[in-house]
């Protein structure tokens, strides 16, 4: 291939990588718009995701990529796994929300965060005792369907996730937008007492927030599945970071700022690989967070971040 | 309608509220006045539900809101217009309208409401689109109203609504405010400046440090010169 | 703040259950002995008789290692328990301080030999080593010599790490200094000719105690990890308790307060960085030189992870605390589960059940910590061993506080107490056309105000006239827009909060910033920490002359405490978030005059006390000015102004509407109508 061909494909690889980011980086962003939290857990919430969205395709008799189905089967299939795995991934988070957190609200600080970190090892170290440390075949019926485009090969299945994350996105912001559950969330996230005197169940709009976020993960965690055709008890770390970059260079709290950072890392991921070493990826993006949260913690499309209250 | 019996209120140990009464009548427009740091904000929060009394009882049409949550306060017909405005800064106006209106469903009602603010407000019908935070101070206070509007409420809490506005803008909000009481909204209305309130009011209440030291008609009020001392803080020991 | 109710947490029977076993364990019981002389002399005795008693050196090994721990997390300890920055990348300094002593104690990197190299060779820390490609310099460095250098080098690193956080809220910090204790583990995987990769080190000289060798079995270093724990529980000790640690104390609770109080902020957050780095180093360089090998796996983020949990277990801010907690999750991690897997492995082969047969505990120690972390989280933040001890209740003469009035501080021995420069006379403060601006809103728009040399002023006015951020713009909390600000003839404006406390000015809060979980005494002692002179050293050694100022200045903290009669002397060693509203704004004030004042800025002193307890301030402010000191006080209670200042300043919305003596300032129509509102043409009279 000659090197705008080269170029070509990794802006491809991208833009997929940046739309999983995104999904996962947008449900991070969700729950900290709310609370102000980091949520570590969320990462491994995806994780565990993953399995769910493995099992819920085994479920319906897809095994390896052996079983291929195509037109209304397909799409069947996966919009089964995607429900299933979106349900799932939202309850673990609500679990999580009830269980952990709920009664660390009160708490000034740290504690919370550090709550979450004490739930990402639990789901990390029970995937790893139950399922074990090798990688999962993942079941994909996609067919094996590609076109030629300038050079680079575009194949159905970064079509698809372009597509399910585009209604994804879309349906979020229409929810946010349009819908009263939505707006609640909204005007939380922006003045939480003055929300609770127009009568919004703050509680309800967390545990919405967090299943919304959870569902989210799920999404990419299936997509996730799909696109690299396994699975292991190890990618929560590797895509959290990324995600987790994209929504702090987005701007955190940011649904846009999620979407925007998502694309970007991805971009910065393949095209780094390509540039640089694979292997200095990590410490490209771990430089970008450190970068971003010392000289502008408001990212790109973020309010000015707070800073010592 | 609503009344305040014994009140007592604590911010940790801190005694804010000591033992109010207050009486507001249906219909009426009673203002609560007091200097810096007397309680009245913390008497708005009680109303709403977002502080506890530690004794005494608060009553609305009849039933105690003790333990009442502060969504069912705004079904019952408690709305209010905050402090400081305190919209949502990143949502429209039309939504931060739709946000005060959201204990109810939609329907006639609804749009009969929104028809009400717009007349009443016609510079908010301009300005619908746009996003609370880049109005005027003046602007948001006519949203900021509006939205409690949108409630339908049959008691509209007021905290400082002329607060960070220029008198002429205060002139126009007091009118409002007049014409609203007018009809049929009871209007209790929490301000530090006096002269403006006891203008509208028919009967007010003077704190200071957490006690009611003065109560009365508004047009007495205004002729008693104790109420200069309450505001420049000359205590009285009980 | 209170904790929630434990029956308001899930599992709350479970949690019920719980705090009724704490509060019946012995861990209560123990702490206090642990401090005490009698019981240091147990714990060193049954120390040293360890590897003697236990002949096993598997169980030696695996006690070495939990002293490696234990040294970690004093470290990490200083960092988050004592000055509050939640690290999340700890394991870098101990991965620097292994890598650093792997450079200098192997062969891996070899530079070409030239005459550089000659003065380090007759030092014995190079040999020359003969090489078909030319000679090669061999690094021999001495263990001994190694330990306090990469504690340097790690120190070093713990600078240069915590520099960028300075400014960031607490989980943007966590999140830096994370990202920093990755990128060290990868740089290290990535750069074989240093570190040899992902295989890890290999060849890492044993230590040598005068030529002999030690060799394989665990015993020497066993009592090398002692040393060094002893060490640095002896370190933190000194330090806890010093004006060092109260710093950090005092940072981790309220910064803003802690910079008003003549704090400096940056110095003391980059001190704790780097003393906790440094305990990291030196750990590192033990710790490799025992394994004789280093690899990336041993830093990442789960081993940092592992740290925050043992110091969360053991207690956070507890010096035995986090010892205790690391211990026993190590020995957990090696004794215990090995133990506890047998077990279960048997049961599994008595009631034929085949996943008990195969679970292997050790291996789920990760798993383990992650409950453990959250259990702590939700049911006992404050760890086995708090670091804030409970006190005990006051004698009912203690609980009634006489305080009469006409009390004079003169009596007491303040001695040269606000007794200060006299050649400033005339305006000791000299504000001139200040203007503060928040966005578009003018918080003070050109204000002008002179208070001069020992005399008290009064600053009135409505609420949001501007009066608290004129106190902000004078201490340096906010920064001026316009205007100027001279303290004693010299410039102020623009200077950072602790620095105008050097100065000699202090202040208390309208909303009170005391530092919560602290003593009476340890608040007040922090307001003197601009006037004494101790250092990081002079903690550590407690030569004759620190010892003699720290005694001085508890001296001094009570002579002020006794301005306030009975009330808070009895109090001293209680929190001060156990304290009434009243006593609260008391000990405000004399952490406030701790700092030796030339200029006191009280903002509304007397706010939520009663008749009786203002009437009572008010004379204990009048005492201080006689004592010399000037005063700036904001107030809404007319009468005490009246009582107290001689000359009145009027604010309202920003601007300067009227001053004067306080009589003439309160019948002045502009200030009444200010206070009273504008009124209006809407018909009827203004107020009288």
């Amino acid at each position: 291939m000659n090197l705008e061909a080269v170029y070509l494909q990794q802006l491809i690889n991208g833009l997929s990588l940046g739309a999983m980011y995104a999904l996962l980086a947008l449900g991070f962003t969700l729950v900290y718009g709310i609370l102000e939290l980091i949520n570590f857990a969320h990462f491994n919430v995806f994780m565990v995701s993953s399995f769910f969205g493995m099992w819920a395709l085994e479920l319906l008799g897809l095994s390896g990529q052996a079983v291929v189905l195509t037109g209304l089967p397909l799409a069947g299939a996966l919009l089964f796994a995607f429900i299933v795995t979106m349900t799932l991934a939202g309850c673990l988070g609500v679990a999580i929300e009830r269980l952990a957190l709920r009664p660390m609200r009160a708490v000034r600080g740290t504690a919370a965060m550090i709550t979450t970190i004490g739930v990402s090892y639990i789901l990390f170290n029970v995937v790893l005792l139950t399922v074990g440390a090798d990688s999962k075949n993942y079941p994909n019926p996609m067919p094996n369907v590609s076109w030629a485009l300038g050079g680079a090969t575009l194949r159905l299945r970064e079509v698809l996730i372009w597509g399910i994350t585009i209604v994804l996105m879309v349906g979020l912001q229409l929810f946010v937008s349009r819908s009263r559950l939505g707006k609640a969330m909204r005007a939380t996230a922006q003045d939480a007492e003055a929300a609770r005197m127009m009568g919004i169940d703050v509680d309800r709009v967390i545990v919405t927030a967090f299943f919304l976020g959870s569902a989210l993960a799920g999404a990419a965690a299936l997509i996730f599945g799909l696109y690299y055709n396994y699975t292991s008890f190890v990618i929560g770390y590797s895509a959290g970071l990324r995600a987790f970059t994209a929504a702090v260079l987005g701007g955190i709290g940011s649904v846009s700022g999620a979407m925007l950072g998502g694309v970007i890392i991805g971009l910065i991921e393949s095209l780094g690989g390509q540039l640089l070493a694979v292997r200095w990826t990590d410490v490209i993006i771990f430089s970008i967070l450190v970068l971003v949260l010392v000289f502008a913690p408001s990212g790109l499309l973020g309010r000015a971040a707070p800073n010592k209250s | 309608m609503l009344a305040f019996h014994a009140v007592d209120t604590y911010y940790g140990d801190l005694h804010v509220l000591k033992g109010v009464d207050y009486r507001i009548e249906a219909g009426e427009i009673v203002s609560l006045l007091g200097g810096n740091a007397s309680g009245k904000s913390t008497t708005m929060k009680a109303i709403m539900g977002v502080v506890t009394p530690a004794r005494g009882d608060i009553v609305f049409e009849g039933a105690s809101l003790l333990g009442v949550s502060v969504a069912e306060r705004v079904r019952r017909g408690i709305a209010p217009v905050l402090e400081a405005r305190r919209l949502f800064p990143r949502m429209t106006v039309y939504e931060n309208l739709e946000m005060g209106a959201y204990t109810r469903a939609r329907g006639p009602e609804f749009d009969a409401d929104l028809e009400r603010v717009f007349s009443l407000f016609p510079r908010v019908k301009e300005r619908l689109r746009q996003l609370a935070g880049t109005l005027s101070g003046g602007e948001q206070q006519m949203v900021a109203i509006g939205r409690a509007l949108m409630a339908r409420p049959k008691l509209l809490c007021m905290d400082e609504p002329s607060m960070g506005l220029s008198p002429a803008l205060v002139e126009q909000v007091f009118d409002i405010i007049q014409t609203i009481n007018k009809q049929g909204t009871t209007i209790f209305m929490v301000e530090q400046n006096a002269n403006m309130a006891l203008s509208i009011a028919d009967r007010a209440y003077v704190l200071q440090t957490g006690q009611v030291v003065l109560s009365g008609p508004a047009a007495e009020l205004r002729q008693n010169p104790m109420i200069r001392e309450a505001y420049l803080g000359e205590m009285k020991v009980e | 703040m209170p904790d929630k109710d434990l029956t308001e947490r899930p599992l709350g029977m479970l949690g019920a259950s719980y705090a009724w076993l704490r509060r019946a364990s012995p861990i209560q019981w123990i702490a206090p002995y642990a401090g005490s002389r009698l019981g240091i002399a147990g714990l060193t005795v049954a120390a040293l008789l360890f590897p003697i008693v236990s002949g096993n050196d598997a169980n030696i090994d695996s006690a070495a290692n939990a002293l490696a721990f234990a040294a970690l997390a004093l470290g990490l300890n200083i960092v988050v328990g004592f000055a509050g920055l939640l690290d999340l990348g700890y394991a870098a300094f101990f991965a620097i301080g292994a890598y650093t002593y792997g450079a200098f104690a192997s062969y891996q990197i070899e530079p070409a030999w030239s005459q550089f190299w000659v003065p380090f060779q007759w030092l014995d820390l190079v040999a020359r080593v003969p090489d078909p490609g030319g000679d090669l310099v061999h690094f021999q460095v001495s263990f001994w010599l190694m330990l306090p250098v990469s504690a340097a080098i790690a120190a070093l690193f713990g600078v240069l790490f915590g520099a960028p956080t300075l400014r960031l809220k607490g989980d943007y910090l966590a999140i830096v200094t994370l990202g920093f204790g990755e990128i060290v583990p990868i740089v290290a995987r990535n750069w074989p000719s240093v570190t040899n990769g992902a295989m890890g080190l290999n060849g890492v000289a044993q230590p040598q105690l005068f030529g002999w060798k030690f060799g394989i079995g665990a015993t020497p270093y066993y009592y090398v990890g002692a040393v060094l724990v002893a060490l640095l529980i002896f370190t933190s000790l000194r330090l806890k308790s010093s004006r060092i640690g109260r710093a950090w104390m005092a940072i981790r609770e309220d910064e803003v307060a802690a910079a008003a109080m003549g704090i400096n902020r940056v110095k003391f957050k980059l001190l704790a960085f780097a003393i906790g780095a440094g305990f990291a180093g030196a750990t590192g360089t033990f710790y490799v030189a025992k394994l004789q090998t280093a690899t990336p796996e041993m830093f990442m983020f789960p081993v940092s992870v592992m740290i925050l949990v043992m110091i969360v277990f053991g207690g956070i801010g507890s010096v035995w605390g986090v010892v205790l907690g690391a211990m026993i999750l190590q020995i957990l991690q090696s004794w215990v589960l090995e133990d506890l897997s047998q077990w279960l492995h048997a049961i599994g082969r008595l009631i034929h059940v085949d996943w008990l047969q195969r679970i292997e505990l050790a291996s789920s120690i990760e798993l383990i910590f992650g409950f453990i972390l959250v259990a702590m989280m939700l049911y006992r933040r404050e760890g086995l061993i708090p670091a804030t001890r409970r006190v005990q209740g006051l004698t009912l003469a203690q609980q009634a506080a006489q305080v009469g009035t006409g009390f004079a501080p003169e009596r007491l021995n303040l001695a040269g107490f606000g007794a200060h420069d006299r050649e400033t006379d005339g305006a000791l403060l000299d504000i001139d056309g200040l203007s503060v601006r928040f966005g578009g809103l003018v918080a003070l728009h050109r204000v002008a105000l002179q208070v001069p040399a020992r005399s008290v002023v009064a600053v009135i006015g409505p609420n949001g006239s501007g009066k608290s951020t004129l106190f902000n713009a004078v201490t340096g909390l906010v920064s001026a827009d316009g205007g100027a600000i001279r303290f004693a003839g010299r410039d102020i404006a623009g200077l950072p909060p602790h620095a105008v406390l050097d100065r000699g000015i202090a202040r208390t809060f309208q909303n009170l910033r005391l530092f919560p979980s602290l003593t009476v005494l340890e608040n007040v002692m922090i307001g003197m920490h601009a006037r004494l002179a101790t250092g990081a050293v002079g903690a550590l050694l407690r030569l004759p002359g620190t010892r003699r100022e720290e005694e001085a200045a508890r001296e001094r903290a009570l002579a002020i405490l006794e301005i306030f009669g009975n009330r808070l002397v009895p109090r001293l060693d209680h929190t001060v978030a156990s304290l009434s509203y009243a006593n609260r704004r008391r000990v405000e004030i004399a952490r406030a005059l701790a700092s030796h004042p030339k200029l006191l800025l009280l903002d509304e002193p007397t706010a939520g006390m009663n008749p009786a307890e203002t009437h009572e301030l008010a004379d204990q402010i009048k005492g201080l000015h006689r004592l010399g000191l000037t005063i700036l006080l904001i107030e809404h209670k007319l009468d005490v102004v009246v009582d107290l200042a001689q000359h009145v300043v009027v604010l309202d919305h920003g601007d300067k509407i009227a001053e004067g003596t306080p009589d003439a300032v309160r019948r002045d129509e502009e200030v009444i109508r200010a206070y009273l509102g504008r009124s209006a043409s809407l018909g009827g009279a203004a107020v009288a």
